[in-house]
């Protein structure tokens, strides 16, 4: 006997990654009010710290930052896990590079100013990808 | 671009006259300044857009947005040039000036605003922290925008305060005192804070400053109708917004005779120098540099009751209330806590009932005393037992707190006060703090709304983020905006810059149809209104009287009242204002956006008059606009053979310039049927089948909307009028007309192909002849008639900007058949509008007879 999928799904867990302290603070409380779990960093190895501790379900991260950059943080946090889903954050400056980031597997990217509806939308729609995988498994 | 290369070619083969630059290098000129020019308005309206909440931005969009206008100006001034032959140099001036202001912005330098020492109360806005300080800027809010009852007074300003400091030496001497602090704080606090605050209060103000201040208290005398009996002097320091609110950090002053309002300024300054205030600075991480003080003068209203009231206090998990506390006398010893208050839960919508109250034994209160300065009285004991306020003090202090909230956007800690007739007053408004339980907060939207009722969501473009609840209240004529009811969400079938007026009482905004780019919009995204536009069917499903909540931040709306909602909002973590990208932004728009020059026919229309990026863009678009019809009605006839007339009953006297022609001499009139552009064919048929243009007989379909204009127009009307020589330069897919016709000039640029991503149109009216009110009046008129045909607008005093893009080609005839009609339509309206006061627009009028002309647009001309 096989519960339904809904009824045994929890919150799901968020972790968002930007060096710049304004779109983390905005994302916070966006993405609480639509029911997730949410942990916000500003630093990419403090977050990759918390992500190799317990990862999240999904990850949005930025491309330009000091330190690690959002690519090289995106291949980290598929090497710790591959099922994790992930959206990239970018600049107009790096449009192309956010293109590479689909051969490295994220799932879509966000070019800024974003408004904060469609940033939800992405992620719902990467939810219901992640759904229909664990599905498909 | 095809079509740039076109003109050149074809030009190229036309015999020139003595033009000593090619009519080609002009016109392409002239093409690049207008397609910049939109480039420049959506840029600009896009940073504006930035500030409704709806947007995420970092620091790096503000900047390269900054960058790409500094650019685009740049080039247009440049374009410029080249269209008047190098007579440009102020230009490039005023450019430069208001580059390097933006550059300082970004680079955290700041100059404080070269204001007057002292300047009134009614001057001020909420953005005018800088030169106000943040109380004085909120009050100046209060009282001019939202309409609130203020105490009159004056504040002076930040740079009369830098100024006083510096004359006296001030600033090494706190200079000192600071070394001695970060060597010792805790033993050097206490004289430190002696030898500055003694220096200060032995300092002598600056004689500008001592004369400002005698005219500001005798222009206040004059504003009263009699000498105020005492001020209340109170700091206004330049951080006081955000976050650090200074709450009772430092001095007031009250009961101040108006003679001694200059002693109590420096006591207010050196209010700011207290061993509390200062190490309550350092210890916040202000730097000394930034301890800026404006300060305000008000008159002391001769209080009756006082108190304090908190307009959001959350009582259980869906209750909620405003508390208020009330005491007799003066609000001081109520905000420290001195004396017994009486205190009220009221509830948080009209009309504000009592949920309960606390009456206190208030055996005494402090009162203004005849010689200046206060003292305690003792009260009657039946007073001392009485509650003192009413249901309708009550229901005042209700309203207020509402109009407080919405504009703030979190919950209020207010300070006010009613006077011996009853009158109310807020004396002070700051942002409460307080941060909801985190567990409450995760997920819980959709718990607090699963029961709700859905009346629509996810339609239309959100304005303004926020929550608003209250009764719905249609609106379908000005009469439903002389009742507009406090606290009602307006809703109506299409945005309108009308309804600024109601926009204080208002709590939130619906409409069917609108552009979050609009006039209406950006007005209430000043009033922090929550606005959604294009909703399609909200006034189909909502009626007058419906209570119901607008998410428009989820972009839902919910019959009835979720409350939850509120409390989400209004305990929200982080409010994107308290973030210094935002706060950078809106600066850094001051330098950009606000118009100066609206009136072309004004002796001020000059480049050296340009203070901001808009100023400039408006005066190129105008010389270019210029430049070309001055060309055009000189040198036409030089210029090319090639150009013909076009056969028309009309008086429009247009030549047309063909860059799909061999460039050879063409004998006799063109015929509207033969015409060789399409978006032209369209114009002139929406300008003869409308038959907007006609004067008499008129046409039995038209009905008697044309019939009363026309009635008007007598013998010898616009048919008579100076018609300047018309030009169209066209091709087969493009047409850029200039038409001086009478009384205004219009300006159609449209590319209308199979290729929708290719397609636009853009139409520029500018008024002339009658004075500037009644021209404003009609640009007010066309800029709705655009925006109810889906233009994006623009209007500025009698400029008109209508544009779209990336349409279909049916779209592109229909509009253009549009703009046709509203061509001749206009030259009615210069008559209407000339001749009555009063004039009514006709909006509806025209949309309705020009309605089967664009439905025809389908056959083929």
């Amino acid at each position: 006997m096989t519960q339904p999928e809904t009824t045994a799904r929890t919150k799901r867990r968020l972790l968002v990654l930007d060096d710049e302290p304004i779109v983390v603070k905005r994302l916070k409380p966006a993405f609480q009010k639509a029911g997730y779990d949410v942990e916000v960093f500003t630093d990419s190895a403090a977050a990759l710290a918390a992500f190799e501790a317990d990862p999240a379900d999904i990850v949005i991260t930025d491309l330009k930052m000091e330190g690690l950059d959002g690519i090289a943080f995106l291949d980290r946090v598929k090497a710790v896990s591959p099922e994790v889903g992930v959206i990239v954050i970018t600049g107009f400056a790096t449009l192309e590079t956010a293109k590479e980031s689909f051969h490295k597997g994220a799932f879509d990217f966000v070019a800024k100013p974003f408004k904060l509806a469609d940033i939800l939308d992405v992620v719902g729609r990467l939810e219901s990808h992640l759904e229909s995988r664990r599905h498909a498994r | 671009m095809g079509v740039i290369s076109r003109i050149a070619q074809a030009l190229r083969l036309a015999p020139r006259g003595k033009t000593p630059v090619p009519f080609v290098v002009l016109f392409k000129k002239f093409k690049s300044i207008l397609e910049r020019n939109n480039r420049i308005l959506t840029l600009m309206a896009d940073m504006g857009d930035k500030l409704g909440g709806e947007y995420v931005f970092d620091r790096r969009y503000v900047e390269e947005a900054c960058e790409e206008l500094s650019d685009q100006i740049f080039k247009l001034v440049s374009d410029l040039s080249i269209l008047n032959r190098c007579r440009n140099v102020p230009l490039f001036t005023a450019f430069e000036t208001v580059r390097q202001e933006i550059a300082d912005e970004l680079a955290g330098r700041h100059h404080f605003p070269d204001t007057a020492p002292t300047l009134p109360l009614s001057a001020l806005r909420a953005d005018m922290a800088d030169a106000a300080g943040g109380k004085f800027a909120m009050l100046g809010e209060l009282k001019n925008v939202l309409q609130l009852p203020v105490p009159d007074g004056f504040v002076v300003t930040t740079r009369a305060f830098a100024e006083f400091m510096a004359r006296n030496g001030l600033p090494d001497c706190i200079a000192e005192q600071t070394r001695r602090l970060d060597a010792d704080e805790e033993g050097a606090i206490a004289d430190a804070s002696a030898k500055v605050r003694q220096r200060i209060l032995a300092a002598s103000l600056p004689r500008g400053l001592s004369r400002g201040i005698s005219e500001a208290v005798a222009a206040l005398a004059e504003r009263l109708g009699r000498a105020p009996a005492s001020l209340a002097v109170r700091s206004s320091a330049w951080n006081e917004d955000g976050e650090a609110s200074f709450a009772g950090q430092y001095e007031s002053v009250i009961g101040v005779p108006p003679a001694q309002a200059a002693e109590a300024f420096k006591r207010v300054v050196a209010g700011a120098y207290t061993p509390e205030a200062w190490l309550y600075r350092r210890r916040r991480g202000f730097k000394e540099h930034e301890a800026v003080m404006a300060v305000g003068c008000q008159v002391m209203i001769d209080s009756l009751v006082s108190g304090g009231l908190y307009t959001y206090a959350p009582l259980t998990r869906n209750e909620e209330g405003v508390f208020v506390s009330a005491a007799w006398g003066l609000c001081a010893p109520v905000m420290s806590g001195e004396i017994e208050t009486d205190s009220y839960l009221i509830a948080r919508r009209a009309p504000f009932a009592t949920v309960s109250r606390e009456i206190a034994h208030k055996p005494r209160g402090l009162a203004l005393r005849p010689e200046g300065g206060t003292a305690y009285a003792d009260l009657p004991p039946q007073k001392a037992d009485a509650p003192c306020l009413t249901e309708a003090d009550l229901s005042l202090l209700g309203e207020v707190s509402l109009s407080l909230e919405k504009y703030f956007k979190r919950p209020q800690d207010v300070e006010w006060t009613i006077d011996a007739a009853g009158r109310l007053y807020v004396l002070q408004s700051r942002p409460m703090f307080f941060y909801g339980d985190p567990a409450r907060r995760t997920g819980a939207i959709d718990a607090a709304v699963k029961d709700a009722e859905i009346v629509f969501s996810g339609r239309g473009d959100v304005v303004q983020r926020g929550v608003a609840m209250g009764r719905v209240h249609v609106v379908r004529s000005d009469a439903d905006l002389d009742d507009f009811p406090f606290g009602a969400i307006l809703v109506a079938r299409h945005t309108s810059p009308r309804y600024s007026r109601v926009m204080p009482r208002a709590q939130g905004i619906l409409t069917d149809i609108g552009s979050p780019a609009g006039h209406m919009a950006a007005v209430a995204r000043e009033f922090r209104l929550p606005t959604v536009v294009g909703c399609d069917l909200a006034t189909q499903l909502l009626q007058t009287g419906d209570e119901i909540t607008v998410d428009a931040t989820q972009n839902v709306v919910y019959r009835g009242l979720v409350k939850e909602l509120r409390y989400f909002e209004l305990t929200e973590e982080a409010v994107y204002e308290d973030s210094y990208e935002y706060r950078l932004l809106r600066r850094l728009l001051k330098k950009i956006t606000p118009l100066n020059l609206v009136d072309p026919h004004a002796p001020s229309f000059t480049p050296a008059s340009c203070r901001t990026y808009h100023d400039i863009t408006r005066y190129i678009h105008e010389q270019a606009v210029a430049e070309l019809i001055a060309f055009s009605e000189n040198s036409l006839g030089i210029l090319d053979p090639s150009a013909r007339k076009l056969r028309t009953t009309l008086p429009l006297n247009l030549s047309i310039i063909d860059l799909d022609g061999d460039g050879s001499a063409q004998d006799g009139e063109i015929e509207v049927r033969d015409l060789p552009s399409l978006p032209l064919r369209e114009l002139v048929a929406g300008l003869t089948e409308s038959g907007m243009w006609e004067t008499a007989p008129v046409p039995v379909d038209m009905g008697s909307f044309m019939a009363s204009l026309t009635r008007t127009l007598g013998m010898g009307g616009p048919g008579e009028e100076k018609l300047g020589r018309n030009l169209a330069v066209v091709s087969r897919e493009y047409m850029n007309l200039n038409l001086h016709l009478g009384y205004h000039f219009v300006l159609v640029d449209a590319y209308a192909g199979e290729v929708v991503n290719d397609n636009s149109l853009y139409f520029r009216f500018l008024g002339g002849v009658t004075d500037f009110a009644r021209r404003a009046r009609r640009a007010r008129c066309i800029g709705k008639i655009l925006e109810r045909a889906d233009f994006r607008v623009e209007i500025h005093g009698d400029l008109v900007i209508g544009r779209i893009k990336k349409v279909d080609l049916e779209t592109m005839r229909a509009k253009l058949r549009l703009l046709g009609g509203l061509v001749g339509f206009t030259r009615q309206l210069d008559v209407r509008l000339s001749r009555e006061d009063d004039a009514h627009c006709f909006a509806e009028e025209f949309l309705a007879a020009i309605k089967p002309v664009t439905e025809d647009a389908h056959d083929p001309a």
